[in-house]
């Protein structure tokens, strides 16, 4: 591990800099910073994921000039390149479950990809976990490195970091640090340990299972009795993804624009006849649960859900998700 | 490789198919003469630039190079404009997306089509892979209604095996019409009427809902097992390749891992469709 001192961080930013842009905590959402100060950000839960830097609310994907009855088009990729810095384990796993739906398979989301393969994740440990967080259910917690290219923790005055993937170890050898300290290394062990316990676990054991046997049951009229159906649970969710894609029409000339959506709302499976087969809240709540505890395991062998705790935060009917699997894990199955 | 990037095709050719004129068929060739190959039951997005995408099963069969044939009916935005639209205008195609007719599995056995209304549309293209390719199979049967006969989409197709010995076509209307001298009454009843043997054999319907409703018991009756009953299904699309979400059933989605699923796997499956 290295380690720089926190009033020392210009001599890391400008390394940083010189890969792209460097995108820091701001309350609300990740913004680029213009000094290295702004690196010692100390938002420990951003409000609008950092998913906003790969998948934007929206952007155009081609644009096309019409002339009589002829048309042609042209490929628009917005592309970006710099270091997310402060992104919290969390939030980088979110990331690694976006990629399996963006990059696996057959017909990449080059979109996403461009974005993606040029940004780095400069992950730091999360120090303040709140009362909403239940990351250590999914297996990890808020001092894993695994899902970032370079990861590091604060130590009182001192940023001890390291280099993980490839890309990031090849950042931080060109950086003028020095090494860690023992007796840093000693505190950083303890404070791991500390911190991980004060998130609070939730036992889900058998909830994918559990799941795939109440699709018929009555709990999902209770679970959506007092939700409004605003989606704002998925918008801010760092793995929801779901996305729209509509033309916007100006004279003689227009383009093809991607938006978010979200499963929660009706017009998202509206079919032209009228039909809707999930017409009733009920059945877009099971959606969600099942796509995140069902759905997502049974295609990648990875839960949707990353316990950042978000959607109980926004939720306007403090909807809690953790209650709602709670009540999934204890409701008797009828024969 | 972007997936979101379509292929310009040219309007070669527009007809109304039904006498109300809500349903246009469009023959469509590719602007750089790269006709793609696929397998019956696939589908396409097709682009209106300005108004959207929206995805159209392939009528034509893949022998059938003059271009690519798309029976549209009107209901909204972009099927809309489609229909406003003449020869010589071009528009985006994206495909061939989904999995299409196991139509391998199908060789060496029999196959019975059963369609109603204009959901005939990937049926002709199945119907047309299997003539093209006749010795691979067995004896093929096709049941096809609509309300009446104005509303009988590709009628010089329907002749033309009509005329052929090796194909049992069946149409049926509704309710008795002048000068019809085929089947009247719902495609269940003439399904039943016809009663084709489930031995060796595979059954394929695509229709609208209340038709495979009723469709269903009459095939279960006759003794077809639910692995050996194929349908095509329709949900709300807007990707076409299994990253926006929208269409999926359970954990598949409709766009990518259908839309061809047989009975057995959609037992498995929440009913939403
Ligand atoms: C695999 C597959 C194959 C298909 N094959 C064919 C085919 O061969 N031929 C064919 O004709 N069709 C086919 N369809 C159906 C076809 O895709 C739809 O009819 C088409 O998408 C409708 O598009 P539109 O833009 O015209 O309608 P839209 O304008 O999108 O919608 C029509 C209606 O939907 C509702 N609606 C939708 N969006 C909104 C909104 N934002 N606000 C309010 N109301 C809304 C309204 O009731 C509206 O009148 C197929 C569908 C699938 C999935
Ligand atoms: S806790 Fe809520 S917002 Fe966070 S990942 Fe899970 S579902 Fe999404
Ligand atoms: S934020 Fe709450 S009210 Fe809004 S859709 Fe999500 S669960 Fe329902
Ligand atoms: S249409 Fe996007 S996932 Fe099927």
């Amino acid at each position: 591990m290295k380690r720089v001192p926190l009033s020392e961080l210009e001599r890391i930013y400008e390394a940083l800099k010189s890969y792209g842009s460097v995108w820091v905590r701001k309350k609300n959402a990740y913004e680029t910073a213009e000094t290295p100060e702004e690196l010692l950000s100390t938002v420990s839960k951003v409000k609008k994921p950092a998913k906003f830097i790969f998948l934007p609310e929206e952007e155009p994907l081609l644009a096309f000039v019409q002339d009589g009855k002829n048309v042609t088009f042209q490929e628009v990729i917005r592309e970006a390149k710099g270091v997310i810095f402060g992104i919290p384990p969390c939030e980088a796993k979110a990331i690694s479950l976006l990629d399996l739906n963006f990059l696996q398979g057959e017909g990449e989301d080059i979109y996403y990809k461009k974005r993606r393969e040029n940004v780095l994740l400069f992950g730091l440990a999360c120090l303040a976990p709140d009362s909403r967080c239940f990351c250590t259910t999914f297996g990890y917690g808020p001092f894993t490195e695994s899902f970032t290219d370079i990861f590091g923790v604060v130590v009182d005055d001192v940023l001890l970091f390291e280099g993980i993937t490839e890309k990031g170890k090849d950042l931080v050898k060109n950086l003028d640090v020095e090494d860690a300290k023992g007796e840093e290394l000693k505190k950083l062990e303890a404070m791991k340990k500390e911190i991980t316990e004060r998130v609070k676990k939730l036992d889900i054991q058998g909830i994918q299972e559990k799941l795939a046997r109440m699709m018929d049951s009555e709990i999902w009229d209770k679970i959506s009795s007092s939700c409004l159906g605003c989606g704002a649970c998925t918008y801010y969710c760092p793995t929801c993804y779901c996305f729209d894609i509509q033309d916007v029409e100006r004279p003689n000339w227009g383009y093809r624009l991607r938006t978010w959506d979200s499963c929660m709302f009706t017009l998202y499976t509206l079919e032209g006849s009228g039909h809707n087969p999930r017409p009733e809240l009920k059945y877009r709540w099971r959606n969600r649960l099942m796509h995140k505890f069902n759905y997502y395991p049974v295609l990648y062998q990875e839960f949707g859900c990353v316990g950042c705790g978000r959607c109980i935060e926004v939720c306007p009917v403090n909807i809690d998700i953790r209650e709602i699997l709670m009540e999934v894990k204890n409701e008797p199955i009828r024969a | 490789m972007n997936p979101y990037a379509p292929e310009l095709y040219r309007i070669k050719k527009t007809v109304f198919e039904s006498d109300d004129f809500t349903l246009k068929s469009f023959l469509l060739e590719p602007i750089d003469g790269n006709m793609m190959d696929f397998i019956p039951g696939q589908f396409c997005e097709i682009s209106v630039f300005g108004k959207g995408e929206a995805p159209f099963g392939i009528a034509s069969a893949p022998h059938e190079k003059e271009g690519l044939l798309f029976t549209v009916n009107r209901v909204g935005l972009v099927t809309g404009a489609l229909h406003e639209m003449e020869e010589g205008h071009i528009v985006g195609i994206r495909g061939p997306l989904g999995n299409g007719y196991p139509v391998d599995e199908f060789k060496g056995k029999n196959v019975v089509i059963i369609g109603g209304g204009f959901a005939f549309t990937t049926l002709r293209s199945l119907t047309l892979y299997l003539l093209e390719n006749r010795k691979d199979y067995g004896k093929i049967t096709v049941i096809y209604g609509a309300r009446r006969p104005g509303l009988l989409l590709y009628k010089e197709d329907l002749a033309n095996w009509e005329k052929r010995g090796d194909i049992e076509l069946h149409l049926t209307v509704d309710t008795e019409f002048p000068e019809w001298d085929k089947h009247v009454g719902f495609v269940p009843q003439v399904l039943e009427k016809v009663a084709p043997s489930p031995e060796n054999a595979y059954a394929v319907v695509c229709g609208p809902p209340v038709m495979i409703k009723f469709t269903l018991p009459v095939l279960a009756k006759l003794g077809f097992e639910k692995d050996k009953v194929y349908t095509s299904l329709e949900r709300r699309m807007k990707c076409g390749i299994g990253k926006c979400g929208r269409c999926n059933i359970g954990p598949y989605y409709v766009c990518k891992d259908g839309p061809v699923f047989s009975l057995a796997q959609l037992e498995k499956l929440p009913k939403e469709y």
